[in-house]
């Protein structure tokens, strides 16, 4: 037998080494299918929208508005909130199950590996494919908008610096949710399908209609849906400009603004629940 | 409560070798462990004793419970009574410091099918941490997979991956292997190359503990075994000790093995008999052996049947395993 030891410290620590990070970061990474659609939805998609748009715009510039529009910025802004959302719940649940289905996980677990750092080994991995996606498709964004916008902003409605830097962050928090959503509930049930469509569901369906319409009696119910939290903290620039408060957005006028404190908490609370909950289960989970 | 038997102090030098090994000092040891499933206990109330150093396999049929003991042993599933340890460690209370010296292969060995086989391992080294990530080439080298180490494991075959299950064991530079049917999937050469590399780990004193259904295997590589069925293990010790206990089996090459099983069969004059490609082989009730082979030898001339030859064997360990297993008619 070798002589050499192998290093047992730190085992049991349920913090994820930084290369427990990295090869969770391959794993991910060398999805192919997985991150073509997550280039598509987050890249591709502004960059064919402003293209589409410039074309309109150099055939009859009298008709067309100048590609980098502040209307443009609004509808790209909610268009990439909607297809991140999507892929932000994909990659979490393919985070949350791919060791389980592709048989890692007992190989995993027989390391002697805190389960618990395993499990949050995925979180950083994760965020770090997604929210550098997610930026470099906005920054395409905001640089059509900063460059390409009118040349006469007679229009009060302007995209400034700091729209911008609110629009992205608020857009890269939507996409924290849904990864964290998505990893915690793929890990609970132990796959990836019914996970992805039942937030999808819940993002493209009841979240709209939660917003839009307030129920008698159930309001502060409605309120705990993240969706309509987030969108009563969308920034003015993605809600077209059409603002009712210090946060919120069109969809608001139908719903009593909630407080920035109950935003926050609701919000918080589904990041930090849904990784509980996946944490839970991952740390009980039989292999 | 399971009896353990006393052998289980003595191993079984395997080709003459002597295994190194401390008294007293065991590299799984279980007591009175059990694991139910609803009603249905799968693991019954076990002891096992596994000595440091030596080759132990470990056979049960189907649903006998051999993977559930395994899975508990490495913290893959829940106890509901028991004390455990691995390499002196008590498991799960100290789980992870003992698993850092140990390699295991539960089921068939599954990865990322997206990524090769080093970047499986890489994953793998990477929750190991330590010097593990040094260990990938030798591993890959070791299970013979250097060739195809960057082929995806989508493209390997059963057996490949089954060799890059013992190379992600090998990761720990384990002095504990358990192997949950290692030879499946392995054709006749894969399973010669196995067999070759189990016995090289033990020749280097690691424990290996061998869990599978092929006898013959088990026979040629382990220097001592415990039988499981129901859940329970019903006995253990060193195979030859075992299987002398077992009886004597004669191998008869005869002119019409079919008939000539029909003729010792009626009425029956051994405990078993296996009709081979050229003969049978009969395993003698217990007594006196000679007469018992005059018997065959008389029985079969009178029914016209041309005997070739007559060999007295010790019973195998498939005979032993099929004589205790109340699968087959043992216990019954």
């Amino acid at each position: 037998m070798t002589q050499h030891s192998l290093a047992i410290g730190g085992r049991g620590s349920w913090v994820p080494p930084w290369p427990l990070i990295s090869a969770k970061f391959l794993e991910l990474r060398k999805r192919r299918v997985l991150m073509t659609v997550a280039v598509a939805f987050t890249v591709a998609l502004p960059v064919i929208f402003y293209g589409i748009r410039l074309i309109y715009h150099l055939g009859d510039p009298a008709r067309y508005a100048p590609a980098g529009a502040p209307d443009a910025f609004a509808t790209a802004g909610t268009v990439m909130d909607e297809f991140g959302f999507i892929i932000a719940i994909a990659l979490g649940a393919t985070a949350g199950t791919a060791d389980l289905t592709d048989g890692m996980f007992r190989h995993l677990v027989v390391t002697g590996r805190s389960r618990l750092a395993l499990y949050l080994a995925r979180i950083p991995a994760g965020l770090s494919i997604l929210l550098s996606l997610a930026a470099a498709g906005f920054t395409v964004a905001c640089l059509v908008t900063a460059f390409l916008g009118s040349p006469e902003p007679a229009s009060a409605v302007t995209v400034s610096l700091g729209d911008m830097i609110r629009s992205g962050l608020w857009l890269e928090l939507d996409l924290v949710i849904g990864f964290t959503a998505g990893l915690g509930l793929g890990s609970l049930m132990g796959q990836r399908t019914v996970p992805v469509i039942l937030l999808i569901v819940l993002e493209i369906i009841i979240t709209p209609i939660l917003a839009d319409h307030a129920l008698p009696h159930f309001i502060n119910g409605e309120r705990l849906d993240v969706g309509v939290a987030m969108d009563q903290l969308k920034p003015a620039a993605l809600a077209g400009g059409t603002t009712i408060g210090p946060a919120g957005g069109p969809r608001a006028l139908h719903l009593p603004p909630m407080p920035t404190w109950a935003m926050i908490t609701v919000i918080v609370g589904w990041i930090i629940g849904w990784s509980a909950i996946g944490a839970w289960k991952m740390a009980t989970r039989d292999a | 409560m399971t009896t353990i038997s006393e052998h289980g102090d003595s191993p079984h030098p395997r080709a003459g070798q002597p295994v190194p090994r401390q008294m007293g000092d065991w590299a799984v040891e279980v007591h009175g462990l059990t694991k139910r499933f609803g009603a249905r206990a799968a693991v019954d109330n076990v002891d096992l004793l596994v000595p440091r150093g030596s080759a132990f396999g470990y056979l049960g049929p189907n649903g006998a419970g051999k993977t559930t003991l395994i899975r508990v042993l490495l913290g893959l599933t829940r106890a509901d009574s028991g004390t455990m340890s691995l390499l002196g460690i008590p498991v799960p209370a100290q789980r992870g410091r003992a698993l850092a010296r140990v390699g295991a292969i539960v089921d068939e060995p599954r990865f990322h099918g997206h990524l090769t086989g080093r970047q499986n391992l890489k994953i793998l080294a990477a929750a190991r941490g330590g010097g593990a990530g040094k260990q990938i080439g030798p591993a890959l080298d070791r299970a013979r997979l250097t060739q195809r180490a960057d082929d995806k494991v989508s493209a390997y075959s059963l057996g490949m991956r089954q060799r890059l299950g013992l190379a992600a064991c090998l990761l720990a530079d384990p002095q504990l292997l358990i192997l949950d049917e290692p030879m499946n999937g392995l054709d006749p050469a894969g399973m010669h190359e196995m067999r070759d590399m189990l016995r090289s780990l033990t020749d280097e004193g690691r424990t290996i503990v061998l869990s599978s259904h092929l006898l013959d295997e088990v026979e040629r590589t382990c220097d001592q075994v415990a039988i499981v069925d129901h859940g329970k293990v019903i006995r253990q010790g060193p195979i030859g000790e075992l299987t002398a206990g077992a009886g004597v089996a004669v191998e008869v090459q005869c002119s019409d093995p079919p008939a000539a099983a029909r003729a010792l069969g009626q009425p029956a004059i051994a405990s078993r008999i296996t009709v081979t490609e050229d003969g049978l082989t009969v395993t003698l009730t217990p007594g006196p052996a000679h007469e018992q082979i005059a018997d065959i030898n008389r029985r079969l001339v009178g029914a016209g049947i041309s005997v070739y030859g007559l060999r007295q064997t010790h019973a195998s360990l498939e005979d032993w395993f099929l004589s205790v297993t109340s699968r087959f008619g043992g216990e019954q």
